[in-house]
């Protein structure tokens, strides 16, 4: 009973954490042509390793500007930049969380 | 300036024996040290050289599979199969060393080299500019079945045993000169002397004669006395006599080998040297069986000479000489004031004397030693200062 329990809870904190990502971040990037999983490979090719992948990302989020961004400055040009996140730092840093576990290279690669 | 030599100077004494062995053991050590470092360092330059052939191959293969991450970087949405290659394996790693892909067989990298080699493998570590799949490192690993290696040791140890013969050669040549002085001394000394005893021989053979003309009986009790100091004198110096010139001239003659009646020429001996034991109060102990040997009786009685003239003149004011003599064995112990333990081993060298109180040139003991070694047979010594010497021969 406690196993289903704690299950549960799990399964609904993660539903929640998704929530978080999935209402803040993909709403927007659906208008862009540019996916963000291509995004993500394009930090990834910056910045390599996660702690700085996810701390630029944090950064950035939080003050957008063009140097910052992975982006090309046709891109930019032509969608601007982002406005800075109203997200609290502890969801920024579930939103990024769950962002780096869906795009991830490790364990994917055969 | 030329000197003569002889068998006796040809021979190396065991002062100098020590000397050149000891040098030697040093030369020898310091030569392999030199090779061993000389090896060494050959060795890592035949190294870097092959890593740098190396280096050149596999900065090749890494531009390929960098190129080919590119590719899968950007169609990583639909392509996950990491490109393979059958001329190496190879792995990525992210910034902060963590594995994103790995094929290799060996995975223990070692970051802060470029290239190295760890046990059969190479390992080639590329650090990359731009990070395609988040990859900062890339390593590549090809076989490494260590032909070479074997190749360079063998080459090393070639030049090494050529390089250790030269040395060799160069420290006996070392060794010669090294020796040369002391020796050059030795052959002088021996000149000297060969000189001298020539003249000594006309005198000391008219005194001996002389004296054993005498009568005796007519003369003064007093007159007797000085006698008996002549005579004593004139033995001294006749043993010491017998012994260079044996040194000198007639080691070198043939020997004459016959069946020694041992027992007789001790009691002759003792005879001969019973006025000068006599004149420091010391008496003789003899315990003599029936022996024999065959020898050159010259040889022989130079032996026995030395070994009772020694105890003589070694010994204590009123002591004892103590001669016992069976069927391969023959001892002279002495009541005198014996010798160190540790200078034992040296007493048989030429010119080697212990007390310079006592006369003498000190190679009675030499002369022992060689006579001992040519017939085979053997010397023992026991002493113990203050208390005597006994001197074993064994045959």
């Amino acid at each position: 009973m406690v196993k289903k329990i704690v299950i549960l809870v799990i399964f609904t904190s993660l539903l929640q954490a998704e929530n978080i990502y999935e209402k803040n971040c993909i709403p927007c990037h659906r208008r862009l042509p540019t996916s963000l999983q291509q995004m993500y490979m394009a930090y990834l090719a910056s910045y390599s390793g996660e702690k700085n992948v996810k701390t630029i990302l944090r950064y950035y989020l939080k003050h957008p500007t063009q140097s910052l961004s992975a982006m090309s400055e046709l891109f930019t040009d032509s969608y601007g930049i982002k406005e800075p996140t109203t997200l609290s730092n502890e969801k920024l840093d579930k939103a990024i969380d769950i962002y780096w576990e869906k795009f991830k290279v490790f364990d994917k690669l055969e | 300036m030329s000197v003569l030599k002889n068998k006796a100077t040809n021979s190396l004494l065991k002062s100098e024996k020590a000397s050149l062995l000891r040098f030697f053991i040093l030369y020898v050590t310091m030569s392999s040290v030199l090779l061993m470092l000389l090896a060494l360092f050959y060795y890592q330059t035949q190294e870097k050289l092959f890593l740098a052939h190396q280096r050149a191959t596999l900065t090749k293969y890494a531009y390929i599979q960098t190129k080919r991450l590119k590719v899968l970087h950007h169609y990583f949405s639909e392509r996950k199969v990491y490109p393979r290659d059958e001329r190496f394996k190879s792995a990525i790693y992210d910034i902060d060393r963590k594995k994103i892909f790995s094929l290799l067989e060996d995975e223990r990298i070692r970051f802060h080299e470029d290239i190295y080699i760890s046990d059969n493998h190479i390992h080639f570590v590329k650090s990359l500019d731009v990070y395609f799949l988040g990859a900062k490192y890339m390593v590549l690993e090809i076989k490494d079945d260590g032909a070479w290696r074997t190749e360079i040791w063998q080459s090393i140890m070639w030049y090494a045993i050529l390089a250790f013969i030269l040395f060799l050669l160069f420290g006996l040549y070392l060794t010669k000169l090294f020796l040369k002085p002391m020796r050059d001394s030795i052959v002088l000394l021996d000149r000297f002397i060969k000189d001298t005893t020539h003249e000594l021989n006309t005198p000391l053979s008219a005194i001996l004669a002389n004296i054993e003309m005498m009568d005796t009986d007519v003369m003064v009790e007093k007159n007797k006395k000085k006698l008996m100091r002549i005579n004593i004198a004139a033995k001294t110096v006749s043993t010491l006599y017998k012994d260079l010139t044996y040194l000198t001239l007639e080691q070198e003659k043939a020997n004459n080998d016959e069946i020694l009646n041992l027992k007789h020429i001790i009691l002759d001996r003792v005879e001969y040297f019973d006025i000068l034991a006599k004149s420091k109060n010391l008496s003789f102990k003899l315990k003599l069986d029936e022996a024999n040997i065959v020898m050159d009786r010259r040889k022989f009685v130079r032996v026995l000479d030395n070994l009772i003239s020694n105890a003589i003149k070694y010994n204590v004011r009123g002591g004892s000489i103590e001669i016992e003599l069976r069927e391969g064995y023959l001892f002279v112990k002495d009541s005198g004031i014996g010798i160190a333990e540790e200078q034992i081993p040296f007493m048989f060298d030429r010119y080697m004397r212990f007390n310079q109180n006592e006369g003498g040139f000190g190679v009675g003991l030499s002369i022992v030693k060689k006579i001992i070694e040519e017939y085979e047979m053997k010397i023992e010594v026991f002493s113990k200062e203050k208390v005597g010497t006994k001197m074993v021969i064994l045959w």
